[in-house]
């Protein structure tokens, strides 16, 4: 049992799953009957110790000191503990034909060690909070010692499964209903996660998610939720849209969420722009926060600020086009030297591209050159944008919702996100984005096969330059002023992370990277001066260990890990079954 | 003529520095074809190492035989940062798509550049560089020039330099090793030179030029910066490329072309688009035309297949 295809599938080296492997058959106990109810009784523990305080004092992390009274850190615990016991059933018992598909143990296992560092963090937490051990009270213990247990019978139980969840046949209203459970869980989980006030509380809330997602993973869950997500696209898009919308109106009209929201929002759609010239058409651009400045800055000038330099006013729909259009023949100068640079080269080449709109901006204030951006003061006080009898800048109520400034940028950007990602998706199915994937692959064969190689690297360029500029266009209205400041190098940097951290090629990565790298610094204020230091490091260690990102897609993966012939062979034989399928 | 001799002399002192980065890019690219982002960082740490050694050591003193010593402390800073970095973000990553290493440098390059902002003491804003006697203070006039003493350091540093390279690359075991591994790393695998250890010595010969560029930054501009990696950079890569990446003596012209390029960009160009203010502009059109239309640069080097 000790290559198992789960580990076949999880792992991407085979000698780290020899000693993986090796490490864990040495477990004492390991595969012992004991396992499992040991299993269970961890879970009881875990759950029983929720519902007693875990702290004397009741002002650490909410409120924990009420017996029979969880607060909020408590649930997580709760709903962990659930999972646990749904995974432990599908191992043994009622569930049992579950587990022939699902990696059980392993899901236990990651469940079991993410609730022991989560219980562990929760006690330094209250001892460091207020002043010593004695303040935890026995449900804390209780509490982590079921963690403790868990992951013990984790680590000796043996992995049952034999069939691989990418060839599970289930029913469509089951795949269906999946996808808006998922859903539904999403937008309570952002609800809930943008209301927490404390930084402590909001990081355990993210390793609880990360332990849940992290166990949901290891036994494979994903694997299946991504192969049904591909199977009913519509209802995950209309699923996502609909929770997006909804958004808003669970924030109660606070302006302070939203805003972080609108932020989030800007930089995914340009994140997911950038997506199409380096995730499909696989051409690092290292300047692309130009574009979205390009855009800004024609917002900017067209608007009806006392600081714009242009006299033309045209209505926003008009600026829109112009901005992106503008945006587009910049992307096409840029994309221009593509013809006789690739690979580094090109992504240094368009780095300077970046750098010299920058120092352009900067310098256009009638000293330097014509007075059209101001210089580095740039362009402030540029209005709120209003479309026909709607002002952006002025509350409204909808059933009794207040929705603030920053709502009504939300949904005018969430449209935004939305064309963008319909663009994306459907030059992805084209013939278009089949030609982007062989240049991508080998730009060689592509050449020889009669792709039009410098045509369609023009298009990724002017493409994804459009896009930005139209999100561009809103940005300068929503952040109010334009300066040079906000178009460095860095900004593309991180544009370029939110892909290369959510996972190249795929929209649902790039939302997850730029959810990631816009909230986390807002939220965990107490570590803000070292979110830089932190964002280089886990660029490092995330090209180290999983260069294909956290949501990556399949064929991607394959393209960083060409070794790994598992993967390939059962990429292979899942095309060839959707052939079928199809014939 | 005097302010084109003026700004020739400029040049040469902007360009030294910009070849002394430069050699760091293309030593490490002609053996492992890597373009390693992260090296302006490791120029930026040696300043700061030499004004830390200064610091520690020397508080107060201003006298010419500290400097060798500082230029020590930041070599020595620079090469064992480099050689991590080489260890621990790069090596895993050698057969890795090309995306990688480039990803990976971007983050060792903020990684780096935070670190000493927010653990160096003061390093959030400028920091003042020490005055040393002979290298610092006012201008040597030779026939209505201005010449910077710093300048002389640098051009000395960088001749030195040039010097002991051509040495050590052309005259040593270890030189002929790594020019080995360049023409062809696997048959040099199999003629028994340790490749891995080649690729450690390219690193560390190219951060240790890099400090003696931070060490020269620091004089000329007398305050030290944890950005200032990045811009220089970028210019010591453009220079790289100018020169041919690859080519040791490439590195070296086309830091100082693009030094004196840069210079009569600032002083030559009329009207509203010359001065300072457009400078970098300048460099960075410079650096696109290269790249476009001689990407094997100047002195021409083996162009890799950069797809």
């Amino acid at each position: 049992m000790s290559t198992s295809t789960a580990d076949l599938a999880h792992d991407h080296s085979h000698d780290d799953e020899l000693v993986k492997v090796s490490l864990l058959d040495r477990m004492p106990g390991r595969g012992s009957s004991a396992a499992w109810p040991l299993g269970l009784a961890g879970v009881a523990l875990l759950v029983a110790g929720t519902f007693l305080s875990w702290s004397y004092t009741g002002d650490v992390l909410g409120d924990l000191s009420i017996n029979f009274y969880p607060g909020g850190v408590q649930i997580c615990m709760i709903a962990l503990g659930l999972v646990a016991l749904l995974f432990l059933l599908a191992h043994r018992g009622p569930l049992h034909r579950l587990g022939e598909w699902l990696d059980t143990a392993g899901a236990v296992r990651a469940l079991g060690l993410g609730a022991v560092i989560y219980m562990v963090i929760v006690v330094a937490v209250i001892s460091v909070q207020s002043g010593g051990l004695i303040n935890v009270n026995p449900g804390g213990w209780i509490s982590l010692l079921g963690a403790l247990v868990l992951a013990a019978s984790g680590l000796m139980l043996v992995s049952r499964q034999h069939r691989d969840p990418l060839f599970a046949k289930t029913s469509s209203w089951l795949e269906i209903l999946t996808i808006i459970v998922l859903m539904a869980l999403l937008l309570f989980g952002a609800a809930y996660a943008l209301g927490i006030g404390d930084g402590p509380s909001f990081s355990l809330f993210l390793i609880f998610v990360a332990t849940v997602a992290l166990g949901l993973t290891r036994a494979g869950v994903f694997t299946w939720v991504g192969l049904i997500a591909q199977k009913n696209r519509p209802v995950l898009m209309l699923g996502a849209f609909t929770v997006a919308f909804l958004f808003p109106f669970t924030q109660g009209g606070s302006d302070e969420n939203m805003s972080i929201a609108t932020q989030v929002l800007i930089f995914a759609a340009t994140a997911l722009g950038l997506n199409i010239v380096v995730g499909l058409a696989g051409l690092l651009d290292l300047g692309y926060i130009a574009f979205l400045g390009a855009g800004a800055y024609v917002g900017a000038t067209l608007s009806t600020s006392a600081f714009a330099t242009i006299g033309w006013k045209p209505p926003f729909i008009i600026v829109v086009v112009v901005g992106a259009l503008f945006s587009a023949c910049l992307g096409l100068i840029i994309g221009s030297p593509t013809l006789r640079v690739s690979g580094d080269y090109l992504a240094i080449v368009t780095l300077a591209f970046g750098e010299i709109f920058r120092f352009t901006m900067g310098n256009l204030d009638g000293n330097n050159g014509p007075d059209l951006t101001n210089g580095p003061n740039g362009i402030p006080a540029i209005p709120d944008l209003a479309i026909g009898s709607f002002d952006f800048g002025q509350p409204h109520t909808i059933l009794g919702i207040t929705l603030g400034r920053f709502a009504n940028y939300y949904f005018l950007l969430l449209v935004l996100a939305a064309f963008i990602i319909l663009v994306f998706s459907r030059l992805n199915d084209s013939r278009i984005g089949r030609g982007w994937v062989a240049i991508r692959e080998d730009e060689k064969a592509a050449e020889a096969m009669g792709v039009n190689v410098f045509g369609l690297k023009l298009f990724a360029f002017a493409g994804g330059a459009f896009l930005a500029g139209m999100a561009g266009t809103v940005k300068a209205h929503h952040d109010v002023s334009v300066t040079p400041d906000q178009y460095i190098f860095l900004e593309s940097a991180f544009l370029l992370a939110a892909i290369v951290l959510g996972g190249m090629g795929t929209v649902a990565g790039v939302l997850v990277g730029a959810t990631i790298l816009k909230l986390l610094p807002e939220k965990l204020r107490f570590i803000a001066d070292y979110r830089l230091m932190i964002f280089g490091l886990v660029l490092v260690l995330m090209m180290r260990y999983r260069p294909e990102g956290i949501i990556a897609s399949q064929r991607r993966k394959l393209e960083f890990h060409e070794e790994d012939e598992g993967l390939a062979e059962r990429l292979e034989e899942v095309h060839l079954e959707e052939a079928e399928a199809k014939a | 003529m005097t302010e084109f001799l003026q700004q020739i002399v400029n040049g040469l002192t902007l360009g030294s520095l910009y070849a002394l980065i430069a050699v760091g890019y293309t030593v490490v690219y002609g053996i492992v074809q890597l373009i390693n982002f992260a090296h302006g960082e490791v120029f930026m740490i040696g300043a700061f190492g030499a004004l830390a050694t200064w610091s520690v050591l020397f508080k107060g003193q201003t006298g010419l035989w500290v400097l060798p010593i500082m230029v020590i402390g930041a070599v020595i800073v620079s090469v064992v940062t480099a050689v991590v970095m080489e260890r621990i973000a790069y090596r895993p990553l050698r057969n890795a798509p090309r995306l990688a290493p480039l990803i990976t440098a971007i983050g060792i390059s903020v990684f780096l550049q935070e670190a000493v902002r927010l653990f160096y003491p003061g390093a959030k804003s400028k920091l003042s560089f020490p005055e040393i006697d002979v290298v610092t203070g006012a201008a040597l006039k030779i026939g209505g020039l201005n010449i910077q003493r710093a300048a002389v350091f640098t051009v000395g540093s960088l001749l030195l330099s040039a010097v002991l390279l051509w040495f050590f690359v052309n005259r040593t075991r270890m030189g002929q090793g790594m020019q080995a591994v360049s023409e062809d790393p696997d048959t040099a695998q199999l003629m028994g030179i340790n490749v891995n250890r080649i690729i450690v010595i390219a690193f560390a010969l190219g951060a240790a030029l890099a400090a003696v560029g931070g060490v020269a930054q620091g004089l000329l501009n007398s305050n030290i910066d944890f950005r200032m990696g990045f811009l220089a950079g970028l210019k010591a890569f453009t220079a790289a490329v100018l020169g041919g990446i690859g080519n040791i003596q490439g590195a070296i012209v086309g830091g100082l072309t693009l030094g004196i390029a840069e210079s009569m960009a600032t002083q030559f160009i009329p009207g509203q688009f010359g001065g300072s203010a457009w400078k970098d502009v300048w460099a960075f059109v410079l650096l696109i035309l290269v790249l476009v239309f001689r990407p094997q640069g100047l002195l021409g080097a083996r162009v890799v297949d950069r797809a």
